[in-house]
């Protein structure tokens, strides 16, 4: 039997619990739904595919000090040692390496500098033609670079790289009708052609405005600093990560091979912050509901305690277990509808706040259905066994106490 | 109406055992009034609370209207409650938050009388105990008469057969005690049954019978006999 009216009624004429309480459940789905989409807004870019087999590669820094070597001839003999060692599918020279949070980007444009046109934002990697093998990464459309379209220079040449190989999110994004394979754009006021196309790889910032933006460009300046990519064999990695440094030194003593890190392990060191925050955020929508929870069956038991002999009463008026069982239920039901019809308000307008101040995306209505749909259910949970105990209240009380 | 046969009622706490009733022997007939008076701690509100069936007994038999009481489960005794009694209590027992038309309300929920129904029972209990412009006051609002009068017509809501009363006029001062005494004469009249407990020997003699709990015993046949005698003298 529900009895909302005098319940309501009731509730009006001492409200001061109840009204605390409805503010905690109304904070708690305002933050709970926005933390819960934040978390999986996190997720998801945690997650998100890359394009690379990150198990499988790894990078390491070389820093060379001898000078009695002339180092792009020294790279190429490294470059072909590692891509023989056991374990080890392919090997490259890169001038960054991708989702490491570090690089280099500029723009492609569809007319050579000085001239306006369209200008697009896209990272990119100096690499040879073993770059697409090295990474793992799709060539969906047109070919990869010829050995003889590397250019392999330490010193200033006349010769020019006049080709690339770029991600369909750039193709896209500079040729959107889709004809863009085999086109001019220009690095500066190098024209460079486009022969191929790679279905999806990310460029080494995942934050980045054009993350899926990134050109390979066959340009090979050794330096005394680089860093080169390998990709073993499935679950060879860890024993060639081993073995790098000593082959590398074996190869060529002076110099350092340091920064040994896989693909995955950079990307986790680029995330961590964002890791962090979803740990924070996960910890604070679990205390906050547990508060809550704590909150309504603390105030369950109160209002029991306060009301023992109004209970007593009650049941020597008639009410069998149930309807007590049932009065609580819709009281707390009462609290939090109102509780929650605020939390859903107030939700919006932080999700807004959200939006504007920390620009995080538009959060979804359903977020909040469903967050106000847990607080209700929890509420419930929380104040049944409290209610459960109000029922067992003898009905003697009302003739035991005055 | 009432019959109970070797009733016997022991509260064990962790140091004691007390028999709040021995043996209680006792049989209510329809349309009685009666008066239960008997020293403190005697077991008159026990006796009260067993009759009402607010509390289990631990042996004998209670028969109310034929039902034995003791074969049934707490759901049948709470609709048993509401149906066929009104409780009246000394600290009137009225609900803080409730108004008085929602207080006397409560009962007549609990049987799931429609609204109009209920609108219309408690417009007329609230008026027979005079306090018809009073139904959107808060109990506190109300001197302790009133409220005690409001609690008569939450229990007269249901049209009880039978209302049992413990000490309803404890609380309040002797004016005031003599109203509530007329008002519960008024529904004897009525056809009511009462089985009223008191301190007060002047209101209990006003009963037509009385009856004396003496540690937990039914005590001193010869008061039924003067009561009777009252009641013929008064020409009932
Ligand atoms: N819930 C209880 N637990 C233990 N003892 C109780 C309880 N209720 C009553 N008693 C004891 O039972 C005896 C009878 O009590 P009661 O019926 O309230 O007496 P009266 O109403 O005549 O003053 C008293 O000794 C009292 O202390
Ligand atoms: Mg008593």
């Amino acid at each position: 039997m529900l009895e909302i009216k005098p319940i309501f009624n009731a509730l009006c004429r001492s409200k001061v619990g109840a009204v605390l309480l409805l503010i905690q459940i109304a904070i708690t789905t305002a933050i709970v739904s926005n933390a819960a989409f934040i978390i999986q807004d996190r997720i998801s870019y945690l997650n998100q595919e890359t394009g690379y087999p990150e198990q499988d590669i790894f990078k390491f820094n070389v820093m060379t000090f001898g000078t009695d070597i002339n180092l792009s001839q020294q790279f190429e003999l490294d470059e072909s040692m590692l891509r023989k060692m056991p374990g080890v599918v392919d090997a490259a020279l890169s001038s960054s390496i991708p989702l490491s949070g570090g690089g280099s980007a500029s723009s492609f444009n569809l007319k050579p500098a000085p001239q306006e046109g369209l200008s697009v934002r896209t990272a990119y990697f100096f690499i040879d033609d073993h770059a697409i093998n090295t990474y793992g990464v799709n060539l969906i459309a047109g070919r990869n670079f010829t050995e003889d379209e590397v250019l392999v220079t330490n010193e200033i040449t006349q010769k020019r790289t006049n080709v690339t190989i770029v991600t369909k999110a750039l193709l896209d994004e500079l040729y959107p009708d889709g004809d863009g394979l085999g086109k001019i754009v220009y690095f500066g006021d190098l024209p460079l052609k486009i022969i191929g196309v790679i279905g999806k790889m990310k460029g080494p910032w995942l934050k980045d405005s054009k993350p899926d933006n990134l050109a390979f460009i066959p340009y090979i300046k050794a330096a005394s600093y680089a860093q080169v990519a390998v990709r073993t064999k499935p679950g060879q990695r860890a024993a060639v990560m081993k073995e790098i440094e000593n082959a590398m030194l074996e190869n060529y003593s002076k110099r350092v091979i340091n920064n040994i890190k896989g693909l995955d392990e950079l990307k986790n060191e680029y995330t961590a912050q964002d890791r962090l925050m979803m740990r924070m955020l996960i910890v604070l929508i679990t205390i906050l509901v547990l508060i809550t929870a704590l909150g309504i069956f603390g105030l369950t038991l109160f209002n029991i305690s306060k009301r023992t002999k109004q209970i007593g009463t009650r049941r020597a008026l008639g009410a069998r277990k149930s309807a007590i069982v049932s009065y609580f239920l819709v009281e707390n039901a009462l609290i939090c509808s109102l509780g929650l019809a605020l939390g859903v308000v107030t939700a919006i307008l932080l999700g807004k706040m959200l939006m504007q101040y920390f620009s995080v995306a538009a959060l979804p209505p359903s977020y909040i259905a469903v967050t106000a749909i847990a607080v209700f259910l929890m509420s419930l949970l929380a104040v049944l066994a409290p209610a459960k105990r109000a029922a067992n209240i003898s009905p003697s009380i009302a003739t035991r106490t005055i | 109406m009432l019959q109970m046969n070797n009733v016997s009622k022991v509260y064990q706490t962790e140091m004691v055992q007390t028999h709040a009733l021995r043996d209680f022997n006792l049989q209510v007939n329809e349309g009685e009034f009666i008066a239960v008076t008997g020293p403190s701690g005697s077991g008159k509100t026990t006796f009260l609370n067993i009759a009402g069936m607010l509390e289990p007994f631990n042996e004998g038999e209670y028969l109310l209207d034929g039902v034995n009481v003791g074969s049934l489960n707490d759901n049948q005794r709470a609709d048993l409650r509401n149906q066929k009694i009104g409780f009246i209590f000394q600290g009137f027992n009225l609900i803080p938050d409730l108004n008085l038309y929602e207080n006397i309300e409560v009962p007549l929920r609990y049987r799931g009388i429609k609204a109009n129904e209920r609108k219309r029972r408690i417009e007329q209990c609230l008026e027979q105990v005079g306090l018809a412009s009073r139904a959107k006051h808060l109990p506190q609002q109300l001197s302790g008469g009133q409220q005690q009068r409001v609690a008569i017509a939450r229990a007269l809501a249901g049209k009880p057969r039978f209302l049992l009363a413990d000490e309803p006029t404890g609380n309040l001062d002797s004016l005031m005690a003599r109203q509530v005494m007329e008002l519960l004469e008024q529904i004897n009249r009525d056809g009511a049954t009462i089985v009223m407990v008191t301190h007060d020997s002047e209101l209990a003699r006003r009963a037509p019978r009385n009856i004396q709990v003496v540690d937990g015993q039914l005590a001193d046949f010869t008061l039924y006999q003067g009561a009777q005698t009252i009641k013929t003298a008064s020409g009932v």
